[in-house]
């Protein structure tokens, strides 16, 4: 686990990288924690890779062995319970 | 002869692995049964071309065959092209009707009920079918030199480019495929791939599932199935699955590998292989026989190919042809056939050409773009490639133009074409930019008229309305003027190797500053 130590903190950076990877014309600020991220329109399907690359990077999360559960990346609170479980 | 063989050979199963849905051969042949009739009393005629803009489910299988049976060719379509884009393939096309499913949005389905074309809902084939178990099958309608498939590689937004197979064509694929592939490894076939793909509906799907073999049929192109690709491979006994490198590359990141050991053959092609990746898909499918196909819609897709069980995998190494004819040549020039002394010497890179019965009968109602691809039943690949004195081919490059954004070909020109009609924009040119997770995305060099935020709000809805998701450019970059050679056209590496030293636009902050605005 890297510096970024509590929930917060991990819920702001992550918002910081889905707005890298966000269409455009959606407002990010705005979506709730357990809104879902492709239903919403927010990011394409495809987008979900980038951000197992974000977690394998900036977390060291190795889905390789395990895989990934699809639902755990659902929405940015599903993507944070995953990080705090450490991907597992 | 008649293409009764498609029925006559008993269709293995159609499964539907995230459904669980499941027709057996004698299921499928009384759906079939039911869209004939159906169809013909709407009036469906030999000769008909019936636009399918939906895929990857039991009934898309029912439609092509019932289409064929009638006499009648397929185009099946990308079901994200937007109303633009289906009305453009429309115009070149001519369909006389679409086949529908509950997937189409209502603004589509509303546009295309305006066109001059019957629109039939595939889900509403069983009604009046009353609850008979078997309907009689019509005679056969269609002739093995009929137009059966309509593949469009290009053009959704101008000049489609469509490619034309007779059910001849497909069937010499098919025997090419049964001789050098072979079904043994074939008995459950998945496939990931979209059904309006050549890759994933000529060979991933129609050769093994036509000659008896079970066809899983999943979603394309769906990462969260990705992501359990170990375990569909696991739960349904997989034996045999081709895919693109984009998908690969997903799955040996993010599912687990398969544990049952089913998992017999695995093909890899629309993209080249280095040698690290081929043998990290080897070691994830835990089976030798990975094999790295070269497939081209136009020669019906897997049109050669090897093994890493034949051969050490090298970088470029695809191996032999399968039912086909190749060769490189120094020339790139189709007006006149390819002489022997224009041939290249073992090792010496060239243009790839191949002469194959499985060739597409040409561009549909593109006489231009045919003669610019075939001379004398050679065709211009627009590869370019080597064989080496084993007499085996490597390819070491593309001329041509398409964007591999995840194995999804995206054509520059239908990006440039939509932003022309914007009527700011002086001049565009859409152009592949590397991308660590989908290999490439797409950029735009873009020269506006007025680059005010609001117009270029203004364009992205534009393009929005007229572009499927899936081609909206990632990266933006204003420029004052993009260079252009004498006779207008122009080098997108050039621009995109411009582009890349330039900072795009910051598209967000751009949007965002509009919210609430009408665009």
């Amino acid at each position: 686990m890297n510096s970024l130590n509590d929930r917060p903190q991990r819920k702001a950076a992550l918002i910081e990288f889905l707005r890298t990877i966000q269409r455009p014309d959606r407002p990010i600020e705005a979506i709730p924690e357990n809104q879902e991220l492709v239903e919403s329109g927010l990011i394409d399907s495809l987008a979900l890779l980038q951000i197992v690359s974000y977690l394998e990077e900036t977390y060291r999360i190795d889905f390789r062995e395990r895989g990934v559960n699809p639902s755990d990346l659902g929405s940015v609170g599903a993507i944070l319970d995953l990080i705090e479980r450490g991907g597992g | 002869m008649g293409s009764e063989a498609f029925l006559d050979l008993r269709p293995g199963n159609l499964i539907e692995p995230v459904s669980g849905r499941r027709w057996d051969v004698q299921e499928i042949i009384r759906q079939v049964a039911l869209r004939v009739r159906r169809y013909e009393q709407a009036g469906m005629a030999p000769g008909d071309r019936v636009f399918i803009p939906y895929g990857n489910r039991l009934e898309f299988f029912a439609d092509l065959l019932a289409v064929w049976r009638l006499g009648g060719s397929a185009a099946p379509l990308d079901g994200r092209l937007t109303a633009f884009e289906i009305e453009q393939l429309a115009q070149a096309a001519r369909p006389r009707f679409f086949l529908v499913d509950d997937t189409l949005d209502a603004p589509t389905l509303g546009f295309l009920s305006r066109m001059d074309a019957k629109v039939l809902n595939t889900l509403e084939n069983e009604r009046g079918a009353g609850t008979a178990s078997a309907i009689e099958l019509p005679a056969d309608r269609s002739f093995i030199d009929n137009e059966a498939l309509i593949l469009f590689t290009s053009g959704s937004t101008g000049n489609p480019k469509g490619v034309v197979h007779t059910h001849r064509s497909l069937h010499a694929r098919w025997a090419a495929l049964r001789e050098h592939v072979g079904l043994e490894a074939l008995g459950e076939t998945l496939c990931v791939l979209p059904t309006y793909f050549g890759h994933g509906l000529i060979c991933n799907c129609l050769f093994p599932w036509l000659a008896g073999q079970n066809l899983f049929i999943t979603p394309p192109f769906r990462p969260d199935l990705v992501m359990q690709l170990g375990a569909l491979i696991d739960d349904h006994k997989i034996s045999f699955m081709s895919s693109v490198p984009a998908v690969w590359q997903l799955a040996l990141r993010v599912s687990r590998p398969p544990a049952r050991g089913t998992l017999k053959q695995v093909h890899c092609g629309s993209a080249p292989l280095t040698a690290r990746f081929w043998k990290e898909i080897q070691g994830w499918c835990s089976t030798e026989k990975v094999w790295n196909a070269y497939g081209i819609t136009e020669t019906g897709s897997w049109t050669a190919g090897t093994s890493l069980g034949e051969f050490v995998p090298e970088d470029g190494l695809i191996g032999k042809p399968w039912g086909a004819v190749i060769k490189i040549f120094t020339t790139s020039d189709t007006a006149m056939p390819p002489a022997a002394e224009l041939e290249c010497k073992s090792g010496d890179s060239g243009s790839v050409w191949i002469r194959t019965p499985a060739l597409m009968r040409g561009y549909l109602n593109r006489d231009d773009l045919t003669r610019q691809a075939i001379c004398e039943g050679w065709f211009l690949t627009g590869d370019i490639g080597r064989i080496d004195d084993r007499g085996l081919l490597y390819l070491q490059g593309r001329e041509r133009e398409e964007i591999n954004k995840g194995g999804v070909k995206v054509y520059p020109a239908d990006i440039d074409a939509v932003v022309a009609r914007f009527e700011q924009a002086a001049d565009a040119v859409a152009f592949g930019i590397d991308d660590p997770v989908y290999g490439q995305d797409i950029g735009l060099a873009l020269v506006l008229r007025n680059s005010d935020a609001a117009i270029i709000r203004e364009l992205y809805a534009w393009m929005q309305r007229h572009l499927a998701q899936h081609k909206m450019p990632k990266r933006w970059y204003l420029m004052d003027s993009i260079p252009r050679r004498s006779n207008g056209k122009v080098n997108r590496a050039a621009v995109g190797e411009h582009c890349a030293k330039s900072t795009p636009l910051d598209l967000r902050a751009i949007m965002q500053s509009g919210a609430g605005k009408q665009p």
